[in-house]
């Protein structure tokens, strides 16, 4: 039944030995000192401070969507930052492996990787930084937001929630559990076929990357159906489908997206699990196999993946532009048959990412169209986006900053994937690193909202607002280290440099190479300033304390409860008249009324089984990645034996008396608003009707 | 949280289903071990076993909207036709154009003598054994 594989193999350990551990790679061996202090440090920070039974009590069993929002934030935070020092890493190897006389240091014939190294390096940089960083940090952000801007008190499930969080947090501790380990897989973050099946791949790596993504996989297929019933069903009295706020529609169809798409991507990786494993004959070259079909799975999700992580973005561009515009967003309606728009092209456009795997050529002209498709949509809210800034009240403060400075990334990374989408100009620059830059637009633009949007809501979670002075640095370096990397890489690409090189053979390539090490150096220093920013906004929260709204101009239904929000997020369901509740409210002098009376709330009550689920879900996949059969089943019999238990349970709920939710009504003492007066023009009231 | 109800027997998909989902699972397991049967064996021509196990596909998903989705107009089930409605394009999209891309591209390069295709798998050792 199981295939049979040469090595060593053991019914305790399967096959996990001593050697599997790189004891003996200074790289590994410095990361696991650092990652080791690190967790010692917080460890030991947590027992003197004593926060155990806070963590625990009011984080891990928590099933509150803003507390599992900010957990999916800081896994992605975590995620970004370890697929970020791969970057370093490549930039770094390729600078020094240059030309044939270029030095080798640590058993590698150039730079300071050997190739296995560097191909294990840029898989994992691909696979963390799509799955485990941009994806959580959206997810995250989403959890936090759509219950906010439609009213509800939480997810329509807010236990499948915790679930899908813990699945995710499994799947990313497999990737970093593959760092000490044994090791990570060398095929690509796509999984390049057939290398990634067993005779090419023998090793543990491509089985860590597998299981990973499949963990992460099941994560966000459940999140996506919870956002989508939240949605649908939990919107609060007079939330009409025309006055969803726009992030909330964008939520609403990027998880049409993932709804969708991510089954497929979960059969995809089964199948290569079956060939792995089984010894079946999916995507292997003979015996009736086709490695094509795995292409095909793969990008049926892989596209609209990309998809599914910009459309948050630009739901919250759309959501930050306004505010900062003082208007109302140009063209509601069709901001939402755009974003409903891409989501229906993303299923059509998935072939472009083989043009050149021998597809006809009716079949590349037809994916050539629906690829440029994509422009319509896109340009329609770029348009509504500038237009709201026209003739607007526009303040530049930090969301607005990363916002707008979006914009350019879009109008970059778009007018390069337009170039992509001719199948003419594909042959061409295929493989070639002008792809990976065009791409990095895209997902640069993605990061551009996320810290926008993190800006902009953090005084809505955390109840005060993030500094501006080291902000605004981070914001220019990390930019200046954009533009230094990514401008010669897209001159590298039309020079002709292919992908994933871990020697480059050209010394003549040596400068651009240089400058993409200067630019990494840039991006390495406004980390720096990242954290120089939380740290001042930290220390000064008292002085920066953020009424309900905190940028007085806001108006969706989020900024009318308090900052930051209670557990039970509104003491009274609100009652919505308008598309932007908070500007109508504001406009017809309604927003400080207070409740006349509160009624008893219905809340979901904590639980610790999702954390359990999730930890079990790691011992599965962690099994099943070194064949240790014994883990495998006792924790698939687990987390079966859990479901069913907690299916008999009947004390899932609680009620919060109306008494003692006015009490801690009054106890809330909201800063006051001050309307803030930039350039003299005092930013009063935001305007509500168009025209303004 | 809008909240119902805690006991699943009052939930309207538990009351519709009788015995429906029993009878599902045992004629679903059926055909699938009819159609694995027939290919083992390979008691048609290629074309003939297609067009069989097509068929016997195509009854195994009627019994599995009827007797698991319970697919019909009524006012508390007419969401889960409306979702089948919704899930037809993209039915016909990805598979509709997966086979025309495989279509032009087996002429073009996965031109393999039948007896490679035709060869059963080579046996495999159990692990550890």
């Amino acid at each position: 039944m199981l295939v049979h594989i040469d090595g060593p193999w053991s019914p305790l350990l399967g096959r996990l030995a001593l050697s599997e551990i790189p004891y003996n790679n200074p790289i590994l061996v410095g990361t696991f000192v650092f990652a080791a202090l690190l967790a010692v440090i917080l460890v030991g920070l947590v027992t003197y401070l004593g926060l155990w039974r806070t963590i625990w009590r009011d984080w891990l069993t928590s099933v509150d969507h803003k507390k599992i929002g900010i957990m999916y934030i800081l896994i992605g935070l975590v995620m970004l930052f370890r697929g970020f020092m791969d970057a370093v890493m490549m930039r770094a190897q390729q600078a020094m492996a240059d030309g044939p006389h270029s030095a080798g240091y640590m058993d590698s014939p150039h730079g300071y990787l050997t190739p296995y190294h560097f191909d294990q390096i840029y898989t994992a940089h691909g696979t963390i930084m799509i799955l485990f960083a941009a994806t959580p940090l959206l997810v995250g952000i989403m959890n936090i937001l759509v219950p906010l801007q439609i009213g509800a008190r939480d997810m329509a499930y807010p236990y499948l929630n915790a679930v899908s969080l813990w699945l995710t947090a499994a799947g990313a501790a497999l990737v970093m559990a593959s760092l000490f380990i044994g090791d990570f897989a060398h095929a690509g973050w796509f999984g390049i076929v057939p290398v990634m099946e067993l005779p090419y791949s023998p090793g543990v790596g491509v089985d860590y990357w597998m299981w990973a993504f499949q963990l992460s996989s099941i994560g966000t297929t459940l999140g996506g159906i919870n956002l989508l019933a939240t949605i649908v069903k939990m919107r609060a009295p007079g939330m009409t489908w025309g006055r969803l706020p726009i992030f909330t529609w964008a939520s609403l169809s990027a998880n049409l997206i993932s709804l969708s798409t991510f089954p497929v991507l979960s059969v995809a990786l089964a199948l290569l699990a079956l060939d792995r494993y089984l010894g079946t004959h999916f995507y292997t070259a003979g015996l009736g196999g086709n490695l094509m079909l795995y292409n095909d799975l793969f990008w049926i999700w892989g596209h609209p993946e990309v998809y599914f992580v910009i459309l948050p973005a630009f739901g919250m561009i759309s959501e930050i532009i306004p505010t900062f515009s003082e208007k109302p967003l140009f063209g509601y309606l069709g901001m939402v048959l755009a974003s409903l728009g891409i989501a229906g092209v993303s299923w059509g456009v998935w072939l472009h990412h083989f043009f050149t795997m021998a597809a006809s050529p009716a079949v590349n002209a037809f994916f050539s169209i629906t690829t440029m498709a994509v422009g319509i949509p896109t340009g329609v809210k770029v348009f509504n986006w500038a237009f709201t800034m026209f003739r607007g009240r526009l303040r530049f403060e930090l969301p607005m900053m990363w916002a707008s400075a979006a914009l350019f990334y879009l109008l970059v990374g778009g007018l390069t994937g337009m170039m992509n989408a001719f199948t003419t100009n594909d042959y061409m620059v295929h493989n070639s690193v002008f792809v990976v830059a065009h791409f990095h637009m895209m997902l640069l633009l993605i990061v551009y909202a996320i810290f926008g949007g993190v800006n902009y809501w953090f005084p809505k979670v955390f109840g005060f607002r993030l500094e501006q002075r080291f902000g605004k640095i981070f914001f220019w370096l990390f930019t200046a280290g954009t533009a230094v990397v990514f401008i010669p890489m897209f001159t590298l690409g039309f020079m002709g440099m292919t992908r994933r090189l871990a020697y480059v053979a050209f010394p003549q390539w040596r400068p651009l190479l240089d400058i993409e090490v200067v630019g990494i150096v840039i991006y390495l220093l406004s980390a720096v300033f990242l954290v120089a920013q939380l740290y001042v906004s930290f220390r000064d929260r008292a002085q920066n304390r953020a009424g309900l709204d905190a940028w007085e101009t806001s108006r969706s239904l989020e900024w009318m409860t308090h900052s930051p929000v209670p557990f039970y997020n509104f003491a009274v369901t609100p009652e919505v008249h308008a598309r932007d509740e908070r500007a109508w409210r504001v406009e017809h002098g309604v927003d400080t009324v207070r409740p006349e009376r509160y009624e008893d709330i219905h809340m979901p009550r904590n639980t610790a089984i999702p954390l359990w689920l999730g930890a079990l879900s790691f011992g599965l996949a962690f099994g099943l990645v070194w064949r240790m059969w014994w883990l495998t089943e006792v924790c698939g019999l687990a987390i079966f034996a859990l479901i069913v238990i907690r299916s008999f349970d009947r004390d899932t709920d609680y009620t919060i008396p109306a008494a003692d939710i006015e009490r801690m009504e009054r106890a809330i003492r909201d800063v006051p608003s001050g309307r803030p007066v930039v350039a003299g023009v005092r930013g009063a009231v935001p305007a509500f009707r168009q025209g303004v | 949280m809008t909240h119902t109800t805690d006991n699943a027997w009052e939930h309207p998909e538990v009351q519709l289903a009788g015995g429906g989902y029993i009878v599902a699972f045992v004629v679903g397991l059926a055909l699938m071990g009819l159609s694995l049967w027939m290919v083992r064996g390979h008691v048609f021509a290629p074309t003939g076993l297609a067009v069989a196990i097509s068929a016997l596909a195509a009854v195994a998903a009627f019994v599995q909207c009827v007797l698991l989705l319970h697919m019909t107009v009524s006012r508390t089930q007419v969401w889960q036709t409306v979702a089948l409605v919704l899930f037809i394009p993209l039915f016909v999209i990805t598979i509709g154009l997966t086979s025309w891309m495989f279509h032009g591209l087996y002429r073009r390069t996965m031109m393999m003598p039948a007896t490679h295709v035709a060869r059963p798998a080579t046996p495999t050792r159990p692990r550890g054994a």
